[in-house]
Parts: C-alpha cells; structure tokens; sequence
C-alpha cells in the first residue's frame, strides 16, 4: 500500500526526479502493468476499472470502462489516444501529471491500450506545451529500451507502439473529435455523432481517446485493486481529483484530494484562504466552462460531481478559479468571451456566429456604450447557441456567460450609462475586427 | 420498414432513411437547410433542419438521423420555429445582405428562408459586420464572395468527395473562417460549375452568367444536353429567345444532380454569330441570301432529278431526324448511299466521370438505324465520278477532314443542311438553315441506349427551318411516303421503326428517359 494515502497521482509532483523511470521503478512503477499483462485478461482489466468507478477526467465525466466498453468486440484494429491538449481556462493538472510523472501515464495508457485491445497509442500533448513534448518522448523512450513498450512486451504477447503527438494550439482538438481529426491531417474540428470514436475514430477505425488524469488513474486501480481506490471519493463520484487552482488564494497550485470533500475545507485548509485584503466573490469550479458559483453557494458544496451538479455548475477539468471582490466580473466574462470567440472552430453557425456576437456585446458594454437591452439580446443570444451545435464549445461559453448574467446582473446594469443615446441602434455591435 | 409519426401523420419509410428526406417527403417541401445535400456527406453544420422528436431531450438535426419505429417527429412546432429563426439570425448577421447586386438573388437559400423562418426586424447596420473579401476570381468559371458564404461547405465536399480535385478547403477559424483556395491551385476542373450550382447563397457564382440576368425572369425548359453522348438532364434557362445558361437536372439513372463545364458552354453555339439564319445559294462563286421559296425550289429540283446522290449526316441529329433522313435519302438516292456520318467524327478523351470520348449526342441512334458511318478515303472514292449530288445534314465533315474540301469542290453540287456557316457550308451550292436542339423538340439515345426526349426552349432565328418538318415536306413532295403531320404522329412513326409500343414515345415517355427493349424489332429496308 502506497505510503501517501492520499496520494494517487501527485506522489511525484514537485520532485526533481519524479520524472525518471529509474525512480518510478523504484516506486512500484510499472508493476500494474507486470500484473496486467500476466495475471489478467483485457477483459478483467476493463471491469475493474468500470468497477472502480474512475469517470473521465477531462471533463464530462463519463465512466472510462464503460466508454472501453464500445468498442466492438470483433474490431481488427483499435486506436488509443491519451488526451492531453489541455487548454480549458483555469486547467493546468494534466501537464503536472506529464511533468512531473509521465511514467504515470505511460503506464496507464499501456494498461488502457492492453485492455481495449489496441495497438497503437498516441499522447496528444498540446502544442503550447512544447518542453513537455521532450520530456514526454525522453519517458516513452525510456519505456521502449526497458520493454514496457515495443513488441512482446514483458513477455506477453502484447504489442503496443506509442506515438507523441505536438497539436498545434487549437482548444478544440481537445474535444476528442477534433483531436482524431487534427492527427488525421484534417482541420482540427469535430465530427457530427453519431458515429462515436468508440466506433469509428481514427482511420474511421474505434478509437478511445482518455484523458491525461484519467489515464494516470489506471496503474493504482491495477496494482491496488478496486477498493483500494473506492476508499477514496463517493460511491458515484470515486477515487481522487487533482484540482488546479488560480487566484489571489493564499496557496494557489495543484492539489489531490478525495472527490466529496466540501469546498469550505479545501479553500481553508488546502489553499489557506484568501490573501490578505482580500475576499472571496465567486469560484468557477471546474474551468472557465461551468457555471459560476458565488461565495456563498461555493461554500455549501462538496467538490463531486453529482454535488456540484446539484449545484448548478459542473466539476468538469477540475481548474479552479477563485475570484476576490475586487475582481471586475464583466471584464472577467469580456476575457473569457474572447477566449470562446477566438478558438470556436466556425463550423456551426451558431457558435461560429453566437461567440463572436457575445464577445462584441460585452466589450460594447464594457465601453459605456450599451442599453438596458443588451442584457436581454445576450440572454436571447446565448439561447440561440444552446444545444444545437456539434459539440459542446458553443455550450461553454453560453454556461459562463449566462451564469455571470445571472448571479452578478448590477455589475453589468452599473456600466449602462444613463446618458447613452437612445435611438435606432444595431443589435450587432460596431465593426470591431480586431480580436 | 420504420412507422413512425411526423406532424401527426403515421407514415412509412425504408429502414435507413435518413429523417430528412422523411420530413421532407411527408411536408411536401424541404426542412430548412443549407449544408445538407443528397448527394454529398453529411456535414452537420448550418443546424437550420432542427426538428423534435419526442422524448429527446435536446431538438436533432434531421440530416443525421436515420428513421427509427415509433419515432413522433415535429417539424414545425413552436420551439423547432424559434429554433430555426434564431440560428437564421445567426447566419445573417454577417452577411453583407447585397441582394441587389448579388446573382443569386431570387434563388437564394438565405432569402427563401428568411421569407419562410425570419421575418423579424433587422437591426443589423451595414457598418457592423465581419469584412472579407468580394469578387475574388478563383477559376475560369467561378467568382467567389467571402461575405456571402455561409460556410456550408458543401463546395469543399463536392470537390473532396465528387471530383477529388480538392481545390477549395476552409481557411481559419470562428467567425474569420473562410473558403479559399488551396495554396498553389485554381478551382479549375471540368466540373467547377456545380459548386455553383450547389451554393445556397451567393458566395460561388458563375463567372458566364454573373449580372446577365435576374433569375426571376428567366424560363426554364428540360432538355438533354448534345454535348456528349452521356445526356445528362438538363434545363435550359432563358428569356426573349435568348439562353443565358444551363443547369443540370437531376436524373440519378445518367448524371445525378451534376453535368459538366464543357456541356455548360454547349448553349453559345446557339447563339454564335456564325449562326445560319437564311438559305444561301452559291451565285457567281459567292454565297447569297435567297428567299425561302427560291430556296425550296432549288431544293425540290436538285433533289427531284434523276442524278447520283450521296448522303450524310451526323449523330448530332435527333433520332426522329434520322427516321425521316434514312426513309427519304434511301428513297431518292439507293440505299447504300446513305451514311450516318464520318466515323471518327467527335470522339475524344472522356474523363472517369460524365463527359464521355463520344462527344455527339446520338450515335447510339444511328447505330439501331443502320446507318452506318463511313471512313474519309472511302467517301472520296464514292465521290469520285461524274455529276455527282451530295447532301449534307448537320456535321462538319470538312473540319473534321480537310482532305474532303478538295474532293466537295469536285463534286457538281453540295447541299448543306445546317445550323453554322462552318468549313463544309463554305463548299456548299445551297444551303438550308436548320435549328439547333434548343430550338427543337427531340429524341437523343445516349450511351447507355436510353431515349430521352428535350424540348423547345427558344425560337429559332430568321428563316431557320424546323428540321423534322423540312424533312417531311421533302417527303410529300419527293416520294410516295404518308409523311407525319404532327409530333405525335412522327413519334409513333419512330416508335413502329423501333418495334416498341407506339405510345412509348409520345404519353408515355417518362421523364428519365427509358431504355427500350428492341428485341422484337424487325430491321426494316434499307439497312447495309
């Protein structure tokens, strides 16, 4: 048993030398895949893991075996990619895991790959992370040389190719759609589903893409054994989450605790409470996607996912963001409206047209130039984006947006200047090209 | 089968259908839509073809649902309306809104939609939209507007999926993104004028028909292409007996929804200023204007005297042209001096997909009439002695072969029945102006032996004759032949030369054409 209870995923995280497979071996490394390959069938792997209850971590949080699970039974090939374009807002856990770990999530993918029967396995490292792409190629080739990668590996029959893959810089191709597509050659936006990667991914072959953390999970699960992980966490909400957190908290970073514990513990005993001078206005729990909560709301909640459902919001990528009083929430939503804006891939019109349309309402607002109207048109807006798109982009800016509109409407009615014009005016705003 | 219900109405439909064309069958009109196209991918994109279905918690497009049982299917409640006028809005806001100048206009998907869906009250000021570029030529043929595009991207598809060719892709991303041209390349294939065809908006337009007309005062007509023997269906679009251009029509047994470039162009000839508009007599070595009784005269009294005759025609005739040509030329001169034309004659390259190497609408015609083609040196030998008549109808056997302009000039009189003063009028005594097919109702045979009927879409010019008429009035004035008096009349006729039933032809004939079954055909006289 692991020493740091609890500890799963960040047991190495802030060491020099975490990264090594010299010291990961060291550390049980590489033994849930020993145990995998030689005392478990793909099938016995994928249940344990369904058994665990380990939910995808990147954001939807849908249940990983269960996702193993579609891939049809008689499929000649079988494509695994590890996901890890991370670029939500507020979400940096994924690069600690590769960072500091990789090892981790080497393992983890190999496990994955034996389980879904798959072959060949890509980690798809976002491009602004460039130095991580060394780091990560420097662990896969240390896997290769040492036999944890490779033909026969360990001895079991088992093939497995792993492929580090720079994207290019583009939010979408973390939606796992877009991500197969930018692999592909294609423009990195995503497909309409049906049909599912699951079913049809890369090379129109079933592919399972997984996230960085979620894939990290997998070795403990293994080696560990399904209760072992399910001491920690909720009976839905199993296991541990790394959270990332931003913001004038006294101790920002990256932490792992046990899903279900309450927010009020975590903000005072992990980050230490706010700075001095300052206090706490909202918290954007789980990336800058999810609905915001207000001080108070945050400090009813447990940290799962069917709270924070119950909450109004989502636990999503985990990246936190504490925002103080003295921050201006419509400049806030201004960045993150710009941010949708700028990396909508323009395929649907809805979230092609809709962000850029918000993002221009509220710097118009911000301007002194908007009406009491606007606040409405971004509401109408943000309906019209709601749920008709090919993924869920156009979704994630409507939540912020609508959330922000909601909770903190006097901040927005107090740039309405009673000395606007009054008068035909656009509901578009004026031509700002610029982004 | 799939029951299932759609606005109320229990229906039917093939497992697999997809719901769209369910819906749309069902409402008698399309969903609203943009991107999706029969005979393309689906894309998914625009989102205009929302409808509900009962128990989903979120509104589906229908172009990317297969018809299920028990599916109860909306199309147009209150929330897929406001749905779809929302997402309207969404297309409009940065679209320039230039109908006025914009060729489209009239037949435009924004428009029609917005008449049907939107209807709300602009606020959208000129000043405030996203600008790109206008009037960007990207081929020979195509002019694109970045403004106008509502990234469909069904000319992407088309060119990705129908010709390979790939020369338009989406550049850039969000509300910047834009068609363009892959680097290096033009959109410059034989089938660049269906992205045209296939753009729901302005954004694509023909490089031939921008600012020549409004659309709302053009008139259509089907007919069949003559520019090679593929026939595919077309319309010819047109105003004040001028053609501005042609379209494909759909006909999935020959060209599907597309034809291509060459055959688009095939409309100009019409109007060539070569066109033959008067019968013209060779006087003094020069060709003049005659009246039209001299010219029937000279016709009447050539063809009535007792001289050695050949005859040639072209597979550009249509098939009721060649019944009437084989029955009167193998009356008046001997049978076996009546040819289909110069073998050889049009045929070219093809490519893999509808423009075939037999670029002559009709050759299979002349092929189940007998009439058989005839190689150059042999007709110069035929040529060869004295007081010889040759008549000619249609063709252009001197460009085609320049060795027979000597071999003509030799000859004591040439007859051209033609549309063209082309390099076979020039060694001609007389000639007789004859229409071309857009002028015509008619029967072509393609490739594949499928009859398909066109019809008369313009007037023809001057004296111009209508052929089949011209050709039975020789009939009645040269032989014992009842000639037809009536279109009805000569069909039946060419159904009896065929051995099919004789209504086959006239009410019978379905609008894709049909091929027939000339089993119990009895090769009547004439035939080498």
């Amino acid at each position: 048993m692991n020493q740091n209870v609890d500890h799963i995923l960040s047991t190495r995280f802030g060491r020099k030398d975490g990264h090594l497979l010299s010291v990961y071996e060291s550390e049980e490394g590489y033994q849930a895949l020993r145990k995998a390959l030689t005392q478990m069938s793909p099938l016995q792997v994928t249940e344990a893991v369904k058994e665990a209850g380990l939910r995808g971590r990147g954001g939807a949080g849908f249940p990983a075996g269960v996702k193993w699970g579609f891939v049809p039974q008689d499929a000649d090939q079988v494509y695994f990619f590890v996901n890890a374009d991370e670029s939500e807002p507020g979400t940096f856990k994924d690069r600690y895991c590769l960072d500091y770990d990789p090892h981790m999530t080497i393992e983890g993918a190999i496990i994955s790959c034996y389980a879904v029967n798959a072959n060949l396995c890509f980690i798809y490292i976002r491009g602004e992370f460039g130095w991580l792409v060394d780091r990560v190629q420097r662990a896969v080739d240390e896997a290769y040389a040492a036999g944890y990668l490779g033909h026969n590996i360990l001895g079991s029959g088992f093939d497995l190719e792993m492929i580090v893959h720079k994207g290019a810089g583009a939010y979408i191709c973390g939606e796992e759609t877009g991500l197969i597509n930018s692999v592909e050659g294609r423009k990195g936006q995503p497909s309409i589903k049906p049909p599912f990667p699951a079913v049809s991914g890369f090379l129109g072959k079933p592919t399972i893409v997984n996230n960085v953390e979620t894939v990290a999970s997998v070795p403990y699960i293994i080696r560990e054994g399904v209760d072992a992980y399910r001491q920690y966490g909720t009976e839905k909400s199993a296991g541990t989450k790394l959270w990332s957190v931003s913001g004038p908290v006294k101790k920002p970073g990256v932490y792992e605790v046990p899903l279900g514990i309450p927010f009020r513990d975590f903000f005072y005993e992990y980050l230490g409470g706010m700075v001095e001078g300052e206090e706490l206005k909202a918290v954007i729990v789980g990336g800058s996607s999810v609905p915001v909560l207000t001080a108070s709301e945050a400090m009813g909640v447990n940290l799962d996912y069917e709270a924070l459902a119950q909450a109004g919001t989502m636990l999503g990528s985990g990246g936190m963001i504490i925002v103080p009083q003295s921050a201006d929430m419509v400049e806030l939503i201004q960045v993150l409206m710009h941010f949708y804006f700028d990396e909508s891939c323009g395929q649907c019109t809805p979230c092609r047209e809709g962000t850029g349309w918000l993002y221009k309402i509220v710097k118009r607002l911000r301007k002194g130039q908007g009406v009491q109207e606007d606040l409405d048109l971004l509401d109408q807006v943000c309906d019209g984006m709601s749920g008709l798109t090919i993924c869920p982009l156009a979704y994630a800016a409507v939540m912020p947006m609508k959330s922000f509109l909601e909770k903190f409407r006097p901040e927005f009615g107090a740039l309405i200047k009673e000395t606007t014009p009054v008068g035909p005016r656009s509901r578009w705003p004026m031509g700002e090209q610029e982004i | 089968m799939a029951k299932l219900t759609i606005d109320g109405k229990q229906v039917e439909f093939p497992d697999g259908t997809r719901l769209f064309d369910a819906c749309s069958e069902v409402r008698g009109e399309p969903l609203p839509h943009f991107c999706y196209h029969p005979d393309l991918s689906i894309a998914g994109v625009c989102r205009l073809c929302q409808v509900e279905i009962e128990g989903m918690p979120k509104l589906t497009i229908a172009c990317n649902t297969t018809v299920r049982d028990d599916m109860v299917v909306h199309t147009n409640s209150d929330k897929v309306k406001k749905s779809v006028q929302k997402i309207l809005e969404m297309h409009l806001i940065n679209h320039p809104v230039d109908c006025p100048i914009c060729d489209q206009a009239g037949e435009c998907g924004l428009q029609d939609q917005y008449m049907e869906y939107g209807l709300y009250e602009s606020e959208v000021s000129i000043a405030d939209k996203v600008n790109k570029a206008k009037a960007e030529v990207i081929g020979p043929h195509v002019i694109l507007d970045k403004e106008r595009c509502v990234l469909c991207t069904r000319c992407t598809r088309f060119l990705d999926e129908i010709t390979g060719s790939r020369e338009l892709g989406i550049f850039n991303r969000g509300d910047r993104a834009e068609i363009g041209v892959a680097p290096g390349k033009e959109l410059n294939n034989n089938y660049s004028l269906n992205t045209v065809d296939i753009c729901p908006v302005g954004a694509l337009t023909s490089r031939d028909f921008r600012f020549q007309k409004r659309v709302w005062l053009l008139r259509s007509t089907p007919s069949i292409c003559p520019g090679c023997a593929t026939g595919c269906n077309i319309r010819v679009d047109h105003e004040a007996d001028r053609i501005y251009r042609l379209k494909p029509r759909r006909n999935n047994e020959v060209n599907g929804p597309w034809m291509c470039d060459l055959g688009r162009m095939e409309y100009k000839l019409v109007h060539d200023e070569k066109r033959l508009k008067v019968p013209l007599l060779r006087q003094n070595s020069e060709l003049e204007p005659i009246l039209w009784q001299q010219a029937w005269s000279e016709l009447t009294t050539l063809l009535g005297g007792e001289v050695a005759g050949v005859a040639l025609t072209s597979a550009g005739q249509t098939l009721e042209e060649l019944v009437l040509y084989r029955l009167l030329f193998g009356d008046i001169f001997a049978a076996d001096r009546v040819w289909g034309g110069l073998s050889g004659f049009g045929l070219k390259e093809s490519d893999d997909f509808l423009l075939a190497s037999d670029r002559m609408p009709n050759r299979t015609s002349l092929t189940w009439l007998g009439l058989r083609e005839i190689k150059p040196d042999d007709l110069s030998q035929k040529l060869s002695g004295p007081a010889q008549l040759v008549v000619i109808y249609g063709g252009d056997p001197v460009t085609a072969d320049s060795k027979l302009e000597s071999t003509l000039a030799d000859c004591d009189c040439v007859i051209y029945l033609g549309t063209h003063l082309n390099a076979t009028a020039c060694t001609a005594n007389l000639i007789i102006p004859v229409s071309m097919w857009a002028e015509k109702d008619g029967l072509f045979v393609n490739k594949q032996g499928r009859i398909q009927t066109f019809h008369r879409a313009v007037s023809r010019p001057g004296e111009t004759r209508e052929d089949w008429r011209l050709l039975a009035d020789l009939l009645a004035e040269l032989t014992a032949h009842q000639p037809p008096t009536s279109l009805p009349q000569l069909r039946r006729l060419v159904a009896e030369e065929l051995g099919i039933k004789p209504t086959s032809l006239v009410s019978d004939l379905p609008v894709t054409g049909f091929i027939p079954d000339l089993s119990a055909r009895i090769p009547t006289g004439g035939d080498h």
